[in-house]
């Protein structure tokens, strides 16, 4: 197993591997890796850290990254994905009982190069993401899915945005979320195609379920489109839990605290499918379950 | 042995009455049939039972031997062996059917099967109904045809193996062939611990599985009880000699109210 491990004293990788080069607050993947990398990034109190990735041309990748950030601390980070690289991500967010934590990601992603993304963030915490995506090469492609879950009092703000830098470019964004015992969650989803970039598509959906009263949930899609050969769709929804739904569930024996988890699962379920990982997959029915979602 | 009792049972949705005093009492062992014209109120009266919260009791009592079923929640009425084989059953996407027939499953099990305990047990099933295997890992009902969610239904029957089943028109949308199926499916629950209430519009699956008791619902009423003879007249002549029956009933009941409860059923010989 490939593990990084990041903290504010620096990048340690658990054994030296040639396809990997560590300078500075950068990691750069120079070959493609078949295993799964996984990166472990803890943040102290009040501390701030700059990380990048860098993926070189023509590469395959891999990666679970798990991130641990306390009170009061931001988190930037760079990735730039080069030509013909083909990234899967996973970035599950394990910050809990914290503070005004912000992580703030800009990815780049160049011709003809991909990357698959999904995103966990269930744990209970205050928390501010902006996850930003461009697509600077044609052919580039970004798919990118969340599963938020905002419990007990948290306040959680998600901006997702892909704008299109390029021709030929498709962006894919599906963010998912579960609100329960007075959280509180907001997700801008941003989908911007700029003059010029004909051959495009952008198309989000973002879903928000309510389960008590309470709550508040805001799903604001946005598309900026300047240019008319593109294809470009977006949709928005924030409902209650269906009561027929549970009443169904419930009739087969299942409580009404089942039948919940059994719905919220099967919705933040998808993100996992963005990496094709057996471990993974059975990692995020356990965080679920706990985070009694 | 075991009694489920509805005892002069008023049903609304909203300020609306729909059922106004029913009695019926289901014996482990027994079929009962219930038929009647569209919107009578068949299928509240199941869901009444089951709980389905749009409905309100306002007056009568159901019991399941000596404990109160009204006052219990629609899951805990489920794990108390009641179950009811939907009319319109629902599409929950997300959830896919093999996970949640293994939730339900467990959630009567003191101890919860194996994976490969639960996976035998359905593959058993659905092979006996034969359905097509690919409905167990797609999302519960989800796109499923008419006929599908039926069978769904009743697998979901098979593998619960509930003491009261309410099956609400479980035959209607099922091919000559899957009709057969389901209807040897439900014969061979039949034992002495099980007892089942049907409803149908129609002869067919009521030859498949014979009742023992027939009921006819008209006005949120039980107006008559009887046999299969019953079943036979109402698939030749309709309900129209009934409606009329219906009808006289609540004319005497408006002169002599005293005698409104013993007049409400009729028994036809
Ligand atoms: N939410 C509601 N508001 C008003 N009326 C309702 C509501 N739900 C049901 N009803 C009415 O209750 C009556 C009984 O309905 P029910 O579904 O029990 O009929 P049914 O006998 O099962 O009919 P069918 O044979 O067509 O299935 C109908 O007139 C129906 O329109
Ligand atoms: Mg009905």
């Amino acid at each position: 197993m490939i593990k990084i491990t990041v903290d504010s004293s620096g990048i340690v990788l658990s054994q030296s591997d040639e396809r990997i080069n560590i300078l500075d607050q950068t990691i750069q993947f120079v070959q493609s890796i078949e295993e799964t990398v996984y990166v472990d990034v803890q943040l102290k109190e009040h501390e701030s850290l700059k990380l990048s990735y860098v993926f070189e041309s023509n590469t395959t990748c891999r990666l679970v990254e798990r991130k641990t950030l306390n009170t009061q601390s931001v988190f930037h980070k760079d990735i730039t994905v080069l030509d013909g690289a083909h990234i899967k991500m996973f970035l599950e967010n394990l910050t809990k009982q914290s503070e005004n934590v912000e992580c703030i990601e800009n990815v780049s992603i160049k011709k003809d190069a991909s990357m698959s993304v999904g995103y966990a963030e269930l744990e209970e915490a205050n928390y501010k993401g902006e996850y930003l995506y461009t697509l600077d090469g044609e052919g580039a492609s970004a798919k990118v899915r969340m599963a938020a879950l905002s419990n007990n009092d948290m306040r959680k703000n998600y901006k997702v945005s892909i704008e299109h830098c390029a021709k030929y470019t498709s962006g894919q964004m599906d963010n998912y979320g579960v609100v329960k015992n007075n959280g509180k969650l907001y997700i801008d989803g941003i989908g911007t195609i700029q003059r010029g970039y004909s051959g495009s598509s952008s198309h989000q959906t973002n879903k928000i379920i309510v389960f008590d009263e309470g709550c508040i949930a805001q799903a604001n899609p946005y598309l900026f489109i300047d240019e008319y050969d593109v294809k470009a769709s977006h949709a928005a929804a924030v409902g209650r839990m269906d009561d027929e739904h549970l009443y169904y569930l419930q009739s087969r024996g299942l409580t009404k605290h089942q039948s919940m988890q059994l719905i919220t699962y099967g919705y933040l379920m998808p993100v996992v499918e963005v990496v094709e990982d057996e471990d993974l997959k059975q990692h995020f029915e356990d965080v679920l379950l706990k985070a009694g979602a | 042995m075991s009694k489920l009792k509805i005892k002069n049972l008023h049903v609304n949705v909203g300020d609306k009455e729909i059922l106004k005093g029913i009695d019926l009492e289901i014996h482990s062992g027994e079929i009962h049939a219930i038929m009647g014209p569209n919107g009578n109120g068949k299928s509240t009266l199941l869901s009444a039972i089951m709980g389905h919260p749009k409905y309100s009791i306002t007056e009568g009592s159901i019991t399941l031997d000596d404990q109160d079923v009204l006052s219990m929640s629609v899951d805990e009425r489920s794990r108390a062996g009641i179950f009811l084989g939907m009319q319109y059953p629902q599409e929950i996407p997300g959830v896919t059917n093999s996970d949640f027939l293994k939730s339900a499953l467990n959630a009567r099990l003191e101890k919860p099967l194996s994976v490969f305990q639960f996976i035998k047990k359905l593959d058993k099933n659905i092979e006996e109904l034969q359905m097509n295997e690919n409905l167990a890992h797609r999302y519960l009902n989800e796109g499923f045809s008419g006929g599908e969610k039926k069978r769904n239904e009743i697998l979901q029957m098979k593998l619960l193996q509930p003491q009261f089943a309410l099956l609400d028109e479980i035959d209607s949308g099922l091919d000559v062939d899957a009709l057969r199926i389901v209807a040897e499916a439900i014969n061979s629950m039949r034992s002495d611990d099980f007892s089942c209430v049907m409803v149908s519009h129609y002869e067919r699956l009521f030859e498949l599985v014979q009742p023992t008791h027939v009921h006819v619902l008209i006005q949120g009423k039980i107006v008559t009880t009887g046999g299969y003879d019953l079943i036979e007249k109402i698939d030749q002549e309709g309900y129209d000699w009934l409606k009329e029956l219906g009808v006289v009933l609540e004319e005497e009941q408006d002169q002599q109210p005293i005698i409104l409860g013993s007049c409400a059923r009729k028994v036809v010989e």
